[in-house]
């Protein structure tokens, strides 16, 4: 026959191309940088220098302030995040399972998909108290409807003929619920557990600044009453960072490999 | 023997809260080794009956039997082979194959020994760790009726499985299924709207009548296999069914003309 397989594609990410580009981007950006402290522009305190930013760099690491504060704040987000997943896809499946209640909690929950995380934080003051389960709260509400509404409708929306297939073939109950409803529905929940990662991120980060005295989201909000732009941007760059490989190096990869099995990045 | 029996089927849908009748009292006898082709209009309920065989969906009244005892749900005993897209994405092609064995219960080895040996005769062995979207939609069809066949089903239940082919690899499943089904004596349905195809596969051609569907004739098709596509002497059966079915094509027409 004179079929042929489709060859498989490789993956680019990760490639030294990219890693070429991102240090190029770097660098320039390091330059305009550079370029706009001479300048003078803005004063020393407002804008320091790249250098001057790479001390406070290693000031905050020498007092073991910035790898604390790393540790406290994913400490807490890991905690959080993990509650956010296991509550959230609990209620997700009860709202698939009562539809009534799914439905009504659906609409409800977009509402909260929405509300800004900082606006939590007053409400998790008064009613948890100014610690850490007051931060954990903050960081669940911001997280937990994204993975709700993403297990209810990722479910929903498998295509019937897999059910239909797997029911015709004798799959029933719990095997059917883990052998076809979970993989089929993997693609669309990987993409809500990257969304609530990102909620999640956001909303530790606005909690810490208001209601922590560690953490990475306290070290900014201590950089600013010094009036230390140096450990203010030290610490951003921190928490892009951190940002930046936990989706890359976790759910970037995941997300890639579910997607080539499925055949769904051939157009990349 | 009978191997199945469809006694006065009737199934209703509910259509934006009209009752429209699908089913209209079908009546239909299986023998032992039967390769039974339905053909109708497209959307005539050809594929609600093959369902409700399957168990997939239920009659509002009337009965299946299979083997004389009633049934009402799914089961391995009645395979279906859909149209296309029901394989699964996320395994490879071999544990598609095995995926009804391994419901079954059926231990690894086993599982493994069978579904190699259905691999084999659909001439996929080559194929079995790749995933299902590295196959062409001919090879897909292939995966399907291996991992049918792989569940020794009483009947093999097919749903226009060959519809989305083009038609050089439909001739040749078009020859290889016939082999097969001399080769495994298994029980066919087979439902198309390609009166084609039916003539070269059905030993019997039942022809539905439009919505709502009713068995309108049924034609013994009585030659020698494997019949070939291209076959002049099959163009008389050819005619006669089309001779029954155009009256309820331009009915369906009509329908959705209104």
């Amino acid at each position: 026959m004179s079929e042929k397989i489709i060859s498989e594609k490789k993956t680019s990410y990760g490639s030294l191309d990219d890693v070429a580009n991102t240090a190029l981007f770097m660098a320039v950006f390091i330059g305009v940088w550079q370029i706009v402290f001479m300048l003078g522009i803005w004063p020393k305190i407002s804008l320091p220098s790249p250098y001057m930013v790479a001390e406070s760099f290693v000031k905050i690491i020498w007092n073991h302030s910035l790898p604390v504060s790393i540790g406290v704040t994913l400490a807490r987000l890991v905690a959080a995040f993990v509650i956010s997943i296991a509550l959230g896809t609990l209620i997700g499946l009860v709202m698939i399972k009562f539809k009534g209640f799914g439905k009504m909690l659906s609409s409800f929950s977009a509402g909260l998909l929405s509300f800004p995380s900082i606006a939590w934080v007053p409400f998790s003051i008064l009613l948890i108290g100014f610690n850490d389960f007051g931060i954990l709260f903050v960081v669940i509400m911001s997280s937990i409807f994204s993975i709700m509404i993403s297990t209810y409708s990722s479910i929903r929306n498998i295509p019937p003929i897999y059910l239909d297939a797997a029911k015709n073939m004798g799959a029933k109950g719990f095997y059917l619920f883990r052998h076809v409803t979970i993989p089929a529905a993997t693609p669309s929940l990987i993409i809500g557990i990257r969304q609530a990662w990102s909620f999640a991120w956001h909303a530790i980060i606005g909690a810490e600044i208001l209601m922590s005295i560690v953490g990475l989201g306290h070290i900014l909000s201590v950089g600013r009453d010094f009036l230390d732009m140096g450990q203010v941007i030290a610490s951003m760059i921190t928490i892009f960072a951190i940002g930046l490989l936990v989706d890359r190096l976790l759910l970037f990869k995941l997300d890639e490999r579910v997607r080539r099995k499925w055949g769904l990045d051939q157009h990349r | 023997m009978t191997k199945l029996q469809a006694k006065n089927i009737v199934k209703h849908f509910d259509h934006n809260g009209n009752s429209v009748l699908a089913l209209d009292g079908i009546n239909l006898n299986v023998e032992e080794g039967d390769f039974i082709c339905i053909v109708g209009p497209s959307g005539c309920g050809k594929s609600t009956f093959l369902n409700v065989v399957a168990g997939l969906e239920k009659p509002n009244s009337g009965e299946i039997l299979l083997n004389g005892k009633p049934i009402s749900t799914p089961g391995p005993d009645r395979i279906m082979v859909f149209q296309e897209g029901a394989l699964f994405p996320w395994l490879k092609v071999i544990d598609n194959v095995e995926f009804g064995l391994k419901m079954a219960g059926i231990p690894k080895g086993e599982r493994r020994q069978i579904s190699e040996r259905y691999l084999d005769m659909m001439q996929l062995t080559k194929f079995a760790d790749s995933y299902i979207y590295q196959l062409s939609t001919g090879m897909k069809q292939r995966v399907a009726i291996a991992r049918a066949l792989a569940m020794d089903p009483e009947i093999l239940l097919m749903d226009e499985p060959f519809a989305a082919l083009d038609s050089q690899t439909r001739d040749l499943l078009l020859v290889e299924l016939q082999l097969i089904w001399e080769r495994t004596k298994k029980t066919i349905i087979f439902v198309t709207h390609n009166i084609s195809e039916s003539v070269i596969l059905g030993n019997r051609v039942v022809v539905f009548k439009n919505r709502p569907a009713k068995i309108k004739k049924e034609f013994v098709i009585d030659y020698r296999r494997p019949r070939l596509a291209e076959d002049e002497n099959l163009q008389k059966y050819y005619h006669q069914i089309l001779e029954e079915l155009k009256s309820e094509v331009m009915a369906r027409i009509k329908d959705e003309n209104q």
